[in-house]
């Protein structure tokens, strides 16, 4: 606004009285010190014990399954979670919506029909084991943010190649840009314009420091992985 | 309840009581303690075991601290380059000198979008500026939507703690407030019942307001991105469904690039609430058509944060990420709770912040309300170093209150005028240990300790006693032992 185009010189002036950048800000942030651990150590196959380990720590869900055994996962899952009504991102392979229920694929769903939903099933972009961390970019086959954020159950589909050890390790996917093709498997994800880490479902502990699973965002979070890679 | 009536906590350091008068109702009030001490112990308990868990705690740290001190020397650079690509995003981008400013901006923003009322992520700076009360008398009714924010607001209480902001009430306490404002008078006082009691409250709200205020945690400048931390959803509640947002940022808010991320991810949940990381964690850049608000923008605040940049040694009062990790190992907050700090920002931080940000102009007993002890600096994930502040601020309030005419004859400065002439000549100081001694003599007991001193010394005896002097100096002890030649 151009009325206060005066209060940005104002303090970008006093920024400026008050600093004094010996180099270029580009060459000293390459100069930063990073000593902190980039890569963890473990085998894939540990990593991903990890992740279920610290998953189920926070209150999630989790099963294995098989590539082939997918489907009767998911339809398993769903018969368990005595849910009917379910919503889906419209980038999720067809084979996940299992017959028997009603599925509303978001094809431009309002916010009132996202709320009436009783669970959603999407996909996601990554996972890094040391904090339990799903990573979803909200691409076609993770949804709009508000897809995973109104229903009270969240099934998420996560493949076995998808999961780091380490927060850096997520990072460094990000900092190479996507795969052109989605189906070519690369782990590269490029920088998100939007992303939702999730630690476990929606949790409290306002109330004399007690951990109350589930508030406004989902109280149910399922996972399911899926062992892609050998 | 917690606070009787009359004793409602005044969290404007312009008009709170000092420190030690504001601490008395909680020094006095054993259930406040208790709450206090038995969330802080929780959190600790917490922290210590994550913490732990970390090999390169110490590096994380070392780099925090790093990327933050880098951030705040360019931060003209980073900045703007920030608003360029929020602006590019589709963001739009307000720069606040001053608390009034930042108020009329989001009023501005707010009647543009002809919302009447407004939801709201925890956001401290927000208390900072009072935006609640100042919206309300423009006829906007803004809605907390963190449950501890929910407590107070319906309470009518203040926070005292920046992340657990209501830890000084407990369950039953809660419980008469929800049943009480809510209308719910069967609700019981178990944790879950009332965490759904506020789900339920909150839902229409957040399905049918047309607009949200959030603060950052982080600003990217890299990519004129925005993070937002929480724990409950109803961050993310307030970051999607509504038509229009605003985030209100502190200037000192932004990170160069997207990948300091990393750095600053591991270490705030684990400071904050000992979790490895929060449920959720929410970032999103500009404008995405089809998700989301589509009239976004972001409020950049100054409000004396230029001023606290310009001095070298107070400079790293702003690289706080605002974890509260300070004040939940802090042994005076641990006694006084939050609202003995008179601002929203309690604890060490607030302690070096508040008067920063008030120019020096009020809150000058906080930089005393601290016993050095450095616990703070330890567990700061940047590496702040708040004792080094807060000597810097006492030796500056000193300075002030010396220079104010009524304190020429004020007995502390003349006994310690007196105290700079004894200390400043040798002789002048031997004569006063030999003067000492005699005198004291007839107050030191058998078993050479002093009970009771009359007058001002009463003030020293009333709660420990005071060794008596030996009857030899280490001096004169010298002095003969050379004489007899060893």
């Amino acid at each position: 606004m151009s009325m206060h185009a005066s209060s940005r010189q104002q303090v970008l002036a006093r920024i400026r009285a008050a600093t004094h950048p010996a180099a270029a800000a580009a060459a000293a942030y390459a100069r930063l010190p990073r000593p902190y651990i980039r890569r963890g150590q473990r085998a894939a196959g540990s990593c991903v014990g990890l992740l279920i380990e610290r998953l189920r720590d926070y209150d999630a869900e989790v099963v294995e399954a098989a590539p082939e055994e997918l489907p009767a996962t998911i339809a398993a899952r769903l018969a368990a979670s005595g849910r009917r009504v379910f919503v889906a991102p419209p980038g999720v392979p067809a084979e996940w919506l299992a017959s028997g229920y009603e599925w509303r694929v978001d094809r431009g769903l309002s916010t009132e029909e996202i709320e009436k939903a009783e669970g959603v099933v999407t996909a996601a972009s990554c996972a890094i084991a040391d904090s339990g961390t799903l990573v979803l970019h909200h691409s076609a086959a993770e949804g709009r943010r508000v897809l995973t954020l109104l229903p009270d159950w969240h099934l998420c589909i996560l493949r076995a190649s998808q999961v780091v050890e380490t927060l850096p390790e997520y990072f460094d996917r990000c900092a190479q840009p996507p795969a052109p093709h989605p189906s070519d498997q690369s782990p590269s994800l490029g920088t998100p314009v939007l992303a939702t880490y999730i630690s476990g479902p929606s949790a409290t502990a306002d109330i004399e420091m007690t951990r109350i699973k589930g508030v406004h965002g989902p109280r149910y979070l399922q996972v399911i992985l899926v062992r892609d890679t050998n | 309840m917690s606070q009787a009536k009359g004793e409602h906590a005044i969290l404007d350091p312009a008009l709170a009581p000092p420190f030690p008068q504001a601490a008395l109702p909680v020094l006095r009030n054993p259930q406040l303690r208790k709450n206090v001490a038995h969330a802080i112990d929780v959190i600790q308990a917490k922290r210590g075991r994550l913490v732990a868990e970390k090999a390169d705690w110490q590096e994380l740290r070392e780099a925090a601290a790093a990327i933050r001190a880098h951030v705040l020397e360019n931060l003209e650079f980073y900045l703007e380059q920030f608003e360029e690509r929020c602006t590019a995003a589709g963001g739009h981008v307000h720069w606040a000198a001053d608390a009034d400013e930042a108020r009329q901006i989001i009023l501005e923003i707010l009647r543009q979008a002809e919302a009447t009322e407004v939801i709201k992520i925890k956001t401290m700076t927000s208390a900072e500026i009072q935006l609640n009360p100042f919206l309300e008398a423009a006829g906007i009714k803004a809605y907390e939507t963190d449950l501890a924010e929910i407590i107070l607001q319906l309470g009518e209480q203040e926070p005292s703690h920046i992340v657990v902001p209501a830890l000084h009430i407990n369950r039953s306490q809660v419980r008469e407030i929800f049943a009480r404002r809510m209308g719910l008078s069967h609700l019981s006082d178990d944790p879950k019942e009332l965490t759904n009691a506020a789900r339920a409250y909150l839902r229409q709200k957040f399905l049918s307001v047309p607009a949200a205020i959030s603060g950052a945690n982080f600003l990217v400048a890299e990519t004129g991105g925005v993070a937002v931390v929480e724990s409950e959803g109803n961050g993310r509640m307030c970051l999607t469904l509504p038509r229009t947002m605003i985030t209100l940022a502190g200037i000192e808010k932004v990170l160069p690039r997207f990948q300091d991320l990393e750095v600053v991810l591991q270490l705030l949940a684990r400071s904050a609430t000992g979790e490895r990381m929060n449920p959720y964690t929410s970032l999103w850049t500009g404008v995405t058509p089809g998700d989301g608000p589509q009239n976004f923008h972001v409020v950049l605040l100054d409000n004396g944060r230029t001023s606290i940049l310009a001095r070298p040694k107070h400079r790293q009062t702003l690289k706080c990420i605002r974890c509260a990790a300070c004040m939940n190992a802090c042994p005076v907050y641990r006694q006084t709770g939050g609202h003995a700090y008179g601002s929203v920002y309690p604890g060490p931080i607030g302690a070096i912040l508040t008067p920063q940000l008030a120019q020096m102009h009020h809150a000058q007993s906080l930089p005393f309300a601290s016993s050095l002890c450095g616990a703070c600096y330890e567990v700061c994930p940047v590496k702040i170093n708040i004792p080094e502040v807060l000597l810097e601020l006492r030796s500056e309030v000193v300075n002030q209150e010396r220079s104010t005419a009524g304190r020429v004859f004020d007995p502390l400065y003349l006994g310690l005028r007196v105290a700079h002439l004894i200390f400043s000549r040798a002789w002048i100081f031997h004569l006063a240990q030999r003067l000492g001694r005699i005198g004291l003599r007839f107050f030191t007991r058998k078993d050479g300790w002093i009970h009771a001193l009359p007058s001002a010394g009463g003030k020293w005896t009333q709660t420990r006693d005071l060794r008596g002097l030996p009857p030899q100096t280490f001096h004169a002890w010298w002095a003969a032992r050379a004489r007899e030649g060893k």
